[in-house]
């Protein structure tokens, strides 16, 4: 609906108005305080004029604290998070989509069950299974018997052990496993024409060609709007990295800025300096979103279909 | 013939196949064993309502669908186990399937892109096609920015540009506005001329069947109803089925009962001299009617359509429908009853249960130019 009348504009602007101070002001504190000395805050607390320190601070950020290898973690989480997500999406989806199988239906099903169980839900489990990857093959091999069997003919069970926390692969494998990315993909593939896997075959290509020559030019976009969500929300994932990597350095950089909060009572945190971090951090989803915004508003608008 | 002509002919193929049947389960048999051979060079077109396996047949030829038994032998070779591109077939799509992100040029060349040829050969074959097709200047665009006949056209360049055996369509006209589906169908004769392939094309447009085909085979629930000529299949039938579906309006089919002498519809009316006995189906095209004032079987018209060149008539006779179609220029008193007379020479007879035409029911009914055709 769209009313012109003057009362109306003027409700609407007001409380447009309304949202963006709801949205910019903790932004605006943000900044301010990042440029204010930790003594300015000490004195005065939140800073509500902007300072000259905001270098000063990002500085001791990035000499003082573990914020620079704390983001190139989240770099490396982020980036094999959406590569991985997209690469695995792209292929699920296909299988789905071109052949005939069976239980298409119902493995489709399990992964759209992934949406609906998201690994924040799964965290105790998946924490279980990170720390042991075995862990389900060993328990297996308890509920069968084949354990006592193996213990009586070789003298001892099998209990296999691998552990992968507080490695890379162990912060990046529980978040791939997430299904939108296959969604997208199966809808996206779905408007396709439906001879055009025919009509590959008939000019010679096989299935891989066609995923190669075809498919694959075809979902650019899709392709790269379902990198550009998959980043972002790599790197401001919080629970699993925080559970999953236990050492500074593995951690990631939104992890760490909640760390640079320090422990002991009674001190009063660096509030001009944890705010220039979060500035720092900030940064390279704030770039993403700006140069790639395009793909940002395809995929939105790919998965509401 | 001119250097265009000769550049792009196949070596048209036989298409044999040898009680070919495919069933998805247990239950649901799509085609019962199908025996059949379509001659080198041919041009066959399969006709049939939708869903009575004329798409699955061709899918199965071309190599896309599996059969569930039988052979399919092309060109000498067993190839029901083949991949479709060692079959030696190419496929024209209902919906052109182009590949979107490719130029007219790339789509053409993909096939030979994949088969290894080399670049300069590509470009030579994508010419040659291109000037035959009319496409010349079309090479650099996508399909988005084609017209549906262009898209039609570049769908049949990607596929002859390979110099295929077999040719396979289906049905390729159905998007296409019935002016541009009629010049296609033009184009599309006369490609098959130059080209020589053995052609099946899948239709459920009998226009389409009856002016490209040399053979048409009629397809009802998988079964073969026909598989003649054009003209054998319109003025000898095999079974009502196939008279009921060639023909516009198609063909009025009476039931009527043999009493040793004549046939009589329901209300008594004698229609025809036969000397059998029992139920039969009694087929009669609207426009073998004649209509005059000595004719003996009487009707009241219902409705009527004036199409221009010529005027349908609704009637009714014994509770039964009956079209006639009157010449142009000839008036009818649309309110008195009329009088019709069938030409004994024009009537087709069928069993009253299985519907299988009586050959010969009232003597040699064939048309001279028939006789000459065969």
């Amino acid at each position: 609906m769209v009313e012109n009348a003057r009362s109306i504009n003027i409700a609407a602007s007001i409380l447009l108005a309304i949202g963006i101070l709801y949205i910019v002001g903790p932004l605006y504190l943000t900044l301010s305080t990042a440029s204010q000395s930790y003594e300015y805050m000490l004195r005065n607390g939140l800073a509500w004029v902007p300072g000259t320190e905001l270098f000063a601070n990002m500085g001791k950020v990035i000499h003082d604290t573990r914020i620079p290898i704390q983001m190139l973690n989240s770099m490396i989480v982020a980036f094999s998070n959406a590569l991985a997500t997209c690469i695995l999406s792209f292929l699920s989806a296909y299988a789905i989509v071109y052949f005939r199988i069976r239980w298409a239906g119902v493995a489709f099903a399990l992964i759209l069950a992934t949406i609906m169980l998201p690994l924040d839900i799964r965290v105790i489990t998946t924490y279980q299974v990170a720390s042991n990857i075995f862990s389900p093959l060993n328990a297996v091999l308890d509920f069968t018997g084949l354990n006592s069997l193996i213990e009586t003919m070789f003298g001892a069970p099998v209990q296999l052990e691998l552990s992968v926390l507080d490695t890379h692969f162990g912060l990046i494998a529980p978040l791939v496993a997430h299904g939108t990315g296959t969604f997208l993909f199966r809808q996206f593939f779905l408007t396709l024409p439906k001879d055009l896997f025919k009509a590959a075959r008939m000019d010679g290509a096989g299935p891989i060609r066609f995923l190669i020559d075809i498919l694959l030019p075809l979902a650019r976009t899709s392709f790269a709007s379902l990198f550009v969500l998959t980043f972002l929300s790599g790197w401001t994932q919080y629970l699993w990295p925080l559970v999953g990597a236990s050492t500074p350095d593995m951690q990631t950089a939104v992890v760490g800025l909640a760390r640079l909060v320090p422990d002991a009572d009674g001190q009063v945190p660096d509030f001009p300096m944890i705010m220039a971090g979060a500035v720092l951090v900030s940064l390279v989803p704030l770039t993403m979103i700006a140069l790639l915004q395009r793909f940002l508003v395809q995929g939105l608008v790919l998965s509401e279909k | 013939m001119t250097a265009i002509d000769t550049a792009i002919r196949a070596a048209a193929a036989e298409i044999d196949l040898i009680g070919v049947t495919k069933s998805y389960d247990a239950k649901n048999t799509i085609i019962p064993p199908i025996d059949v051979t379509l001659r080198p060079g041919e041009f066959t077109v399969v006709l049939g309502p939708s869903g009575c396996g004329k798409s699955t047949l061709l899918q199965m030829i071309a190599g896309l669908e599996r059969v569930s038994g039988g052979k399919i032998v092309i060109g000498g070779r067993e190839v029901q186990d083949l991949e479709p591109k060692h079959r030696g077939c190419a496929m024209v799509f209902q919906n052109y399937a182009l590949y979107p992100h490719m130029t007219v040029a790339e789509n053409m060349a993909y096939s030979l892109k994949v088969a290894g040829v080399s670049k300069a050969e590509r470009a030579e074959r994508v010419g040659t096609v291109a000037k035959m097709l009319g496409l010349a200047d079309f090479l650099t665009r996508k399909p988005g920015q084609l017209s549906g006949g262009q898209r039609q056209r570049v769908a049949i360049g990607r596929a002859i540009i390979r110099e295929p055996g077999v040719l396979l369509f289906d049905e390729p006209l159905s998007n296409l506005d019935a002016q541009l589906r009629h010049d296609m169908r033009v184009e599309l004769a006369e490609l098959h001329r130059r080209i020589g392939a053995t052609s099946v094309f899948v239709t459920h447009d009998q226009v389409e069947a009856m002016t490209l085909a040399d053979r048409i085979l009629i397809l009802n629930k998988g079964h073969i109803e026909q598989f003649d000529t054009p003209k054998a299949i319109y003025h000898h039938p095999a079974s009502v089925f196939v008279a009921k579906f060639i023909g516009s309006p198609p063909m009025n089919i009476l039931q009527v009962e043999g009493d040793g002498s004549v046939l009589r519809l329901a209300d008594g009316q004698a229609v025809a001299n036969y000397a059998g006995k029992g139920k039969f189906q009694l087929g009669i095209r609207p426009e073998d009617i004649a209509v005059n004032e000595g004719g003996s079987i009487k009707t009241e018209i219902r409705y009527r359509e004036d199409l221009g060149s010529h005027e349908i008539l609704e009637t009714k006779i014994a509770e039964q429908n009956l079209r006639i179609a009157m010449p142009f220029g000839v008036e009818i008193d649309t309110t008195q009853t009329l009088s019709l007379s069938f030409p004994q020479t024009r009537l087709h007879l069928f069993e009253g249960e299985s519907g299988r035409a009586i050959a010969n029911a009232f003597g040699d009914a064939q048309p001279a130019s028939v006789k000459e055709y065969q």
